[in-house]
């Protein structure tokens, strides 16, 4: 890519993908920020220390073609009860659509929640990231459908909200958002699943965002299972009250190429957010989980444990960030990142990133990348398993840290699609 | 059902075993005793099949097969336990789900049907109770946490749900109180038949007060240097090695 010629390729790419999605049908207004921030930020390179690792550079060369199938996928999770919402490539489908009067929990897509409740849903597209980051406000520059789950002050959301994304075959562009508010002392649960056909290729640039209320807990589980050849963006922003807990598990159980960023904001005292992760690519497969928390106000705590693998001649990059304000005191901050390492090809880039600016705190951060421990696959083999139940074993064992924390459906999914993709089955 | 036949085995640049030879009939069991670096943790993880030893002269045969042609799975399959010396802590695997995954693993390579979950657990409270293992013990991580002589019932309860034909005891005994000892050899003497055969690694005789071996042998310098029966043992404890090991050096001078 030479310099002159990259402002014309991505320029072209942010109007090809704009085309396309304005020909699906766009969802509120385009951002005018988003716009502006995405003629002003440079696209991306290797020369920024936040995409080191991470190529955008092949995704100027994808082209949408025609208006996807937009035929509704398998159902996931069978079991599980939920209100399911399915979108495909950017469009809502079909759901179990939750509206309890203007008052009440809201739960559907969010066309049809800036259709009958505009006001509840003020500013929603706004993300810090959409000003700051190119895909970003790429996304928020042509917006698409996603799932709405709105809970106001002192309720509870009756039902787990199952949004799924799919992403269908042929070459796509979809930039679904997301959006969550959980108000004052609410709560709700959901989980927002990506998935995709075999035959799929182009890009997923995906936006969540979600602000959880003073005293307010939300609990999301995200999965991206992805085996087609998709390009995923995702852009994760959470806001948090005071006191308020925020749960976030992330399993990239399978993808192509994939780069999520999240970025959680204490904005209030005493705050609390556990945020895990697992991923495992193979082949030539790329994911790279870039995270931040900011403790911009005292005595809140966070928790990040990020677990995975690294097989074949695939890539794994772990950036965790913890941005502690001047005046958060008393701050409790824990990141640990583990990897291991199953090709000799394989590689795994992790770095913990802590600024702290705050003298009274607790910050710890640790960070391992290894191989099997021989001594246990000794020991496992010696009572007669096959290098392939002992690998097995092993992996479950050290990803059950991260999994076991996710609902039993999703943990058993996640660890099958694990041992199917390597061959452990 | 063993033959070991001038074994010699390096690990590194450093000669552990320099033609050790040793027969095991079936249904007996055998004791080797002897000093520290004498080579008999190694003589334990050669016959499991450890793959840090490097086998230079020599041979193993179990049951008429070679067995250096087979890899630890498959000396699993064959009938081959060891109890180790230092039990592996597998954090987040159950001790239910590893004998699990082991039991139908060696089941599906011997072309037999998986054990039902109702036999399966049928199978796992009777070995437990014969080393007194609780059942919190059984759902817990492997080894994780376990105390050392409940790390070493554990390895007996595992040789009990394996049912072996050799079982290599790699010093069971250390670390072990005289409760322990005495409910770890009691498991392992109510495993005795005429189709089984241990091998008893100790440094101390009192392990064999309470499993009472057939044979023991003294192992020194990486060889079998005397051997006689359980009444040796007590001749070591009361003289140590050194008469043998003297007697052994004077002769081949």
């Amino acid at each position: 890519m030479s310099e002159v010629a990259a402002p014309t390729q991505h320029a072209a790419l942010a109007a090809r993908v704009s085309e396309a999605c304005s020909e699906a049908g766009l969802v509120g207004e385009p951002h005018a920020e988003a716009l502006a921030a995405l003629e002003a930020i440079e696209y991306p390179t290797t020369r920024q220390e936040r995409w080191k690792y991470t190529r955008v550079s092949r995704l100027l060369d994808v082209v949408p073609n025609a208006p996807a199938d937009l035929t509704a996928p398998p159902a996931i999770l069978g079991n599980l009860e939920a209100l399911r919402f399915t979108f495909v490539a950017g469009q809502y489908i079909t759901g179990d659509v939750l509206d309890e009067g203007a008052d009440g929990c809201f739960a559907g897509p969010v066309s049809l929640a800036l259709e009958r409740y505009p006001e509840r849903l003020k500013g929603w597209s706004k993300s810090d990231f959409s000003t700051k980051e190119w895909f970003a406000a790429l996304q928020a520059s042509a917006p698409q459908d996603g799932v709405c789950i709105l809970v106001p002050e002192g309720k509870s959301l009756p039902q787990t909200v199952l949004a799924h994304h799919h992403m269908p075959n042929g070459v796509h562009v979809a930039q679904p958002r997301d959006l969550i508010h959980i108000g004052n002392n609410a709560s709700a649960e959901a989980i927002i699943w990506s998935d995709n056909a075999a035959q799929s290729a182009g890009m997923l640039n995906a936006a969540i965002t979600a602000s959880v209320g003073n005293g307010a807990s939300l609990s999301l589980e995200i999965v991206q299972d992805e085996p087609g050849s998709v390009h995923h963006m995702g852009h994760h922003h959470f806001t948090q009250g005071s006191n308020s807990h925020l749960t976030l598990r992330t399993a990239t159980a399978c993808a192509h190429w994939l780069r999520n960023d999240l970025h959680i904001v204490q904005e209030g005292t005493h705050a609390n957010s556990t945020f895990h992760g697992c991923y495992l690519p193979n082949g030539r497969q790329f994911v790279d989980h870039h995270t931040r928390i900011d403790h911009a106000q005292p005595d809140g705590q966070s928790n990040e444990l990020y677990k995975g693998l690294a097989a074949d001649n695939s890539t794994a990059v772990f950036n965790g960030k913890i941005m502690v304000h001047k005046d958060a005191q008393r701050i409790e901050a824990y990141q640990s990142n583990a990897n291991l390492l199953l090709g000799e090809q394989a590689s795994m880039y992790s770095k913990p990133e802590l600024e702290i600016y705050a003298d009274d705190v607790r910050c710890s951060h640790g960070c391992t990348t290894g191989q099997f421990d021989k001594e246990a696959l000794f020991y496992l083999r010696s009572r007669g398993m096959t290098e392939t139940a002992a690998h097995n074993l092993l992996v479950q064992a050290f990803l059950a840290e991260v999994l076991n924390g996710f609902r039993p459906e999703i943990r058993d999914h996640v660890h099958a699609v694990f041992s199917r993709r390597l061959g452990w089955n | 059902m063993l033959k070991i036949d001038n074994l010699h085995a390096h690990i590194g640049d450093t000669e552990i075993l320099k033609g050790l030879s040793l027969e095991l009939g079936a249904g007996e069991v055998h004791a080797i005793m002897g000093p520290n670096g004498s080579g008999k943790s190694t003589l334990a993880s050669i016959l499991a099949g450890r793959e840090d030893y490097e086998v230079t002269q020599g041979s193993i045969t179990f049951d008429g097969v070679d067995l250096l042609e087979l890899d630890a799975t498959e000396r699993a399959v064959a009938g081959i336990f060891l109890a180790f010396q230092y039990p592996v802590e597998i954090p987040g695997v159950s001790n239910i789900n590893f004998l699990r995954t082991a039991l139908n693993s060696i089941r599906e390579q011997r072309e037999e049907a998986p054990l039902s979950g109702k036999d399966f657990l049928a199978k796992v409270k009777a070995c437990a109770q014969l080393v007194e293992l609780d059942g919190k013990l059984r759902d817990r991580s492997v080894n994780e946490g376990f105390s050392g002589g409940e790390k070493k019932r554990n390895e007996v309860f595992q040789m009990a749900m394996l049912e072996p034909k050799l079982a290599v005891l790699d010093e069971t005994d250390s670390g072990l109180d005289i409760d322990a000892l005495r409910i770890v050899a009691h498991g392992v003497n109510s495993m005795r038949g005429a189709d089984r055969s241990f091998l008893v690694i100790t440094h101390y005789q009192r392990l064999l007060d309470h499993i009472v071996p057939d044979f023991v042998h003294v192992l020194a310098g990486g060889r079998i240097v005397h051997s006689g029966g359980k009444e040796l043992a007590l001749e070591l404890e009361e003289k140590g090695y050194d008469w043998i090991v003297d007697a052994q050096a004077t002769e081949q001078a």
